[in-house]
């Protein structure tokens, strides 16, 4: 047995991990201040953020769908969750489970349209991306709430040792039941199987509306908590937050080797996407590269990814022509 | 004989019994109908019940307005056409209009070809999405929006997000023209003028066809020697083309070729490009499109728009009811679908 040819080399998440060291490597050789842990401590902030909202959207993608409200959501949720506790007077854990309740709902309308009508997701979710958005706009009119407890400040300030946040409990503990619910689960693996082919998954009795609806109110629940983080991390309440959620929700379950078709995503992968998103957005504000660069890097990274998963693809295939060949000629 | 053009004597019964026996004729049970009664509709419904939407004022700058959102629909529908679409659309016109800002300002080029390396800008932006999206084989879905979030971001570096103000006043004066007794700009002209191309396009010419081929059914299309790729990637050309005419008319309107004309990532752009063809008739899995769908459709966006300003139902919900009517147009849409499968199972 060949030292390279071992199990985890072929998984999708064993080179992103590779690249994640490298670069983090190479960053911290040309600026020691990377390590430092003030830097440490805002990467984790936005890696926090940005897990919620990759794995709100990597859902859908499983079941070979896209959410284009995931923002909107988030952005909805974010300011009722703060006008409520600020113009209605809730107090914290009722705001927070309105706020989760908000976000479910509007998952659910999401799926059970899809499902129902049978229209495909993405017309659905641009359609209702523009209702949550206008709802939000129409009742802060734009303006922000500032209004905010002094303990989710607290939250979203504190530290647990040295430069980790507690912002991230939250989103670490998102990730690990995702895994979970992708790998261990049936109804994870019934999404997965749907997304792989909704023909063959209804035959094998997998109910189409039970797995689209509950990937969506999954994908809205997320959405819901990641509007709120971000309220703790602004320490206000904005309405136009989630405004730029859309390309880095893609953008790191691609670069994790997600298929867009559907049927094969990976968590792991996913929030080593994530990382090595935030970590490349990072080194151009440490490098002092222009931030419009982030958005082309961002859109670069994509395509690239999206390359490199064809290869594979193709590549995948072959192999399997040639087995087919030799195993035909024996 | 003779006097009937050769026809067989049955088929002059079949045309007969056609004409006497259906009812109504073709035009009035399409989409376009439809629309086109809705618009009416909806024009006495605004002109009745509220104050200046018939004034002078109003219209004119309503004729402006539907002239961009046109010229937006028909760039979505000629990528939707190929099931695909274009998240790129908004930023891909703005860029193409920067660059032609640019030209007419920094460079000093004259305004003609000032305005073609702009349109050659924006399909030579389209064809990227174009050759991307066929060589990848993935989703136009993803590739326009990496190229979107590219093509924005290169825009605001090269630019540093400042306008260009002092464009030739040639080509500002054009937006604000008034013709026809100061009803009409010349921009709706511009865009009445593209339609009929494009329906030319799609209806006598063999690439029209042939676009139309690929996109209905591609292993078909292939199959009968149509290379499938290249007219995708001639359909992701024109889009671009479309958008950056769509731009350099708003440029034309604003009077200064704006970074943030069509809001953060032309994202702005979106709502109006699916409603128009989705209104007017476009199916979204591709193969089908309604040139005069779109226009209807766009029209009829706008003067919901501009009613709903006028009604003082307050800006901020008037994205809500935009997604409200996205999304009755594709329920409505599917139910169509539905009743013409069952009437066709029927007779």
């Amino acid at each position: 047995m060949n030292f390279f040819s071992q199990e985890y080399f072929k998984k999708d998440w064993f080179g992103l991990l590779i690249v994640v060291l490298l670069s983090g490597v190479i960053i911290s050789f040309f600026k020691p201040a990377f390590l430092s842990s003030f830097n440490l401590y805002v990467l984790m902030l936005s890696v926090s953020l940005w897990l919620v909202v990759a794995m709100s959207q990597m859902i859908i993608i499983a079941i070979g769908q896209m959410n284009l409200s995931v923002g909107a959501i988030g952005g909805l949720v974010a300011i009722s969750f703060t006008g409520l506790m600020e113009v209605h007077g809730f107090s914290i854990p009722y705001a927070i489970l309105t706020g989760l309740f908000i976000g479910l709902f509007c998952g659910f309308i999401n799926g059970f349209l899809t499902v129902k009508t049978g229209i495909s997701a993405f017309i659905i979710t641009l359609a209702t991306l523009y209702i949550f958005k206008g709802m939000n706009l129409g009742i802060t009119e734009a303006q922000p709430f500032y209004q905010i407890p002094e303990s989710i400040k607290n939250f979203g300030n504190a530290k647990i040792i040295g430069p980790v946040p507690y912002l991230i409990i939250i989103p670490i503990i998102i990730t690990v039941m995702m895994w979970l619910l992708m790998n261990k689960t049936q109804s994870g693996r019934n999404m997965l199987a749907y997304g792989n082919s909704v023909q063959s998954s209804e035959l094998m009795g997998i109910s189409p509306t039970k797995v689209v609806i509950t990937a969506h109110v999954i994908s809205g629940f997320l959405a819901a908590i990641g509007g709120m983080l971000v309220v703790c991390r602004l320490q206000l309440g904005t309405p136009n937050i989630g405004d730029s959620w859309l390309l880095p929700s893609f953008a790191a379950p691609v670069i994790g080797g997600a298929v867009l078709a559907g049927g094969k995503v990976d968590v792991i992968a996913t929030a080593l996407g994530v990382i090595i998103v935030a970590i490349i957005s990072q080194a151009l504000v440490i490098f002092k590269i222009d931030p419009f660069f982030v958005q082309i890097l961002l859109g670069f990274m994509i395509l690239i990814a999206v390359f490199i998963n064809r290869y594979r693809e193709y590549k995948e295939e072959r192999r399997k022509k040639i087995f087919i060949y030799e195993a035909s000629h024996e | 004989m003779k006097l009937l053009g050769g026809y067989s004597p049955q088929l002059l019964f079949y045309i007969l019994n056609d004409l006497m026996f259906k009812k109504l004729p073709n035009f009035a049970v399409t989409n376009q109908f439809g629309l086109f009664l809705l618009v009416i509709l909806f024009v006495l419904f605004f002109s009745f019940f509220t104050d200046g939407f018939s004034s002078r004022f109003n219209l004119f700058a309503l004729s402006r307005v539907v002239a961009i959102d046109i010229m937006i629909g028909l760039a979505m529908m000629v990528v939707i056409l190929t099931g695909g679409l274009n998240l790129s659309l908004g930023a891909l016109g703005v860029s193409a209009a920067m660059f032609g800002g640019w030209l007419m300002e920094v460079v000093g080029i004259p305004i003609i070809p000032a305005m073609l390396l702009t349109l050659a800008m924006g399909g030579f932006l389209g064809w990227i999405n174009g050759y991307v999206t066929v060589k990848t084989g993935v989703h136009s879905f993803i590739v326009t929006l990496a190229t979107m979030s590219i093509y924005f971001g290169m825009m605001t570096l090269f630019t540093e997000a400042e306008a260009f103000r002092k464009l030739p006043e040639t080509f500002t004066d054009f937006g604000s023209l008034k013709l026809f007794n100061k009803y009409v700009s010349p921009l709706l002209l511009v865009s009445i003028f593209f339609v009929f191309l494009l329906f030319y396009l799609f209806k006598f010419t063999d690439l029209g066809r042939k676009l139309i081929a690929a996109g209905a059914n591609p292993d078909a299309a292939e199959l009968s020697g149509i290379s499938v790729g290249q007219m995708f990637i001639y359909c992701h050309i024109l889009s671009g083309l479309l958008a950056a005419v769509a731009a350099l008319m708003l440029t034309s309107r604003i009077g200064a070729a704006i970074p943030s004309m069509a809001g953060n990532l032309g994202f702005d752009w979106l709502l109006p490009a699916f409603l128009a063809p989705v209104l007017g008739g476009t199916l979204l899995s591709g193969g089908k499109v309604t040139v005069f769908g779109t226009m209807l459709g766009a029209v009829l966006v706008t003067l919901i728009t501009n009613g709903l300003y006028l009604i003082e139902v307050g800006e901020f919900w008037i994205r809500f009811f935009l997604g409200i009517i996205l999304l009755l147009a594709v329920l409505l849409d599917k139910a169509r679908e539905f009743f013409a499968q069952k009437s066709n199972v029927l007779s």
